[in-house]
């Protein structure tokens, strides 16, 4: 269930070959938070996963800048409730 | 036979290029899985939707597909999944993520306020005989939701104790059942009095069995017994009668049953004996408020 995951790293620019996003844009997620790479300027698949969402609620959904941090705390919170949830069915007998 | 792109995001095939956007969007909106976490279903629309909207997203891509469709001949085409390449975001929190983390801890009470939601608990009250409580008994009750609950009173069980019947109360929907409580409500005896795990009675005799002695009928609490009355009692004495109290229970050895000596006195005093006594009192010294002191 829990998916192993690969302590890849990536740096700026291969984030942005990745994602197809230009590199101010995924500077700018960072300057305002919206990603926190665990060090300065080197991201994990987290981020790099994050940052794919992030550009599609922007294009696809036509999410605003305002709409974009309270969407991620939504989907977050969601995320963790569901890997309560989760770990409170394994307790279960 | 497969959708057609078109048919997948619920437009014509002469729809404009901002229709197939605006349906691309809201059909996305709706699905993506990251909104949908764990549902596989979302999860496989969204790529379908992505898919299609890849192929005629943009005036280009449609053309090319819209040539390709008359020279495969109707329907022919096969439906490329989205190219959407690497996990999505709520892949990479599940089991607990970086992102995810701040939130530890913040909603415990909430989840256990969810799993831990039983039905209510609910207490009746059973009035139990004293026998039954000393003793132990199985005894039937009906519950209102018209359950029938085999209530087990333990031996020795003490008036105000509350047995527990897990899980016989009322469920909450989904829920758990709650728990039934039976409080014990145990009746007096009109001849025995508990003290601990001893009973304790008492016991009248005449005049003639307390001077004489002899072997008295006592109840008991499981039937009647011969108690040997000494000769010369007074009131008050106390006889023990052993192992006729509350049963042993968790490990502990049966009590004894105490009787407690009263002298009657006949309501009407026989001339003859009232006379013989008296002969007898002139000849006898004997002080029973001796220890009161002069």
């Amino acid at each position: 269930m829990i998916p192993a995951k690969s302590g890849k790293r990536f740096t700026i620019v291969e984030v942005s070959e990745i994602t197809g996003l230009d590199r101010t844009h995924i500077v700018m997620f960072i300057e305002r938070e919206w990603v926190s790479p665990p060090e300065r300027d080197v991201l994990d698949e987290e981020d790099v996963a994050r940052i794919r969402l992030i550009r599609e609620l922007q294009e696809d959904f036509g999410a605003n800048d305002d709409a974009i941090p309270l969407i991620l705390h939504l989907v977050d919170q969601l995320c963790h409730l569901r890997n309560q949830m989760w770990k409170q069915g394994q307790k279960e007998p | 036979m497969t959708k057609s792109p078109y048919e997948t995001l619920g437009v014509s095939a002469k729809a404009s290029q901002d229709d197939i956007r605006n349906s691309y969007r809201n059909l996305a909106k709706k699905f993506h899985p990251d909104l949908n976490p764990g549902n596989k279903e979302a999860e496989n629309k969204f790529k379908v939707i992505n898919g299609a909207y890849e192929q005629i997203g943009t005036p280009e891509q449609r053309a090319k597909f819209d040539r390709s469709e008359t020279e495969e001949a109707q329907g022919g085409s096969s439906q490329p999944e989205s190219g959407r390449r690497g996990p999505f975001y709520h892949q990479t929190q599940q089991g607990g993520g970086r992102y995810t983390h701040s939130f530890e801890g913040m909603d415990d009470d909430l989840l256990n306020s969810i799993f831990g939601q039983r039905g209510q608990d609910e207490l009746y009250r059973m009035d139990v005989e004293f026998k039954d409580a000393v003793m132990g008994a199985e005894r039937e009750i009906g519950l209102p939701n018209g359950k029938k609950l085999r209530v087990k009173i333990p031996a020795g069980v003490e008036s105000g104790a509350k047995l527990r019947f897990a899980g016989q109360g009322n469920s909450g929907g989904k829920a758990p059942a709650g728990d039934v409580y039976v409080q014990l409500n145990v009746a007096s005896s009109p001849l025995f009095k508990r003290l601990g795990d001893d009973l304790e009675m008492e016991l009248p005799i005449s005049v003639s069995e307390a001077i004489l002695g002899g072997e008295i009928k006592v109840p008991t609490i499981d039937g009647s017994i011969l108690l040997k009355v000494p000769s010369g009692v007074s009131s008050g004495q106390r006889l023990r009668v052993p192992g006729k109290g509350v049963p042993g229970h968790k490990g502990t050895k049966r009590g004894d049953q105490f009787v407690i000596l009263k002298i009657m006195t006949p309501p009407t005093v026989d001339p003859a004996f009232k006379e013989a006594v008296a002969e007898w009192s002139k000849r006898q010294s004997f002080d029973p408020r001796a220890s009161l002191g002069k």
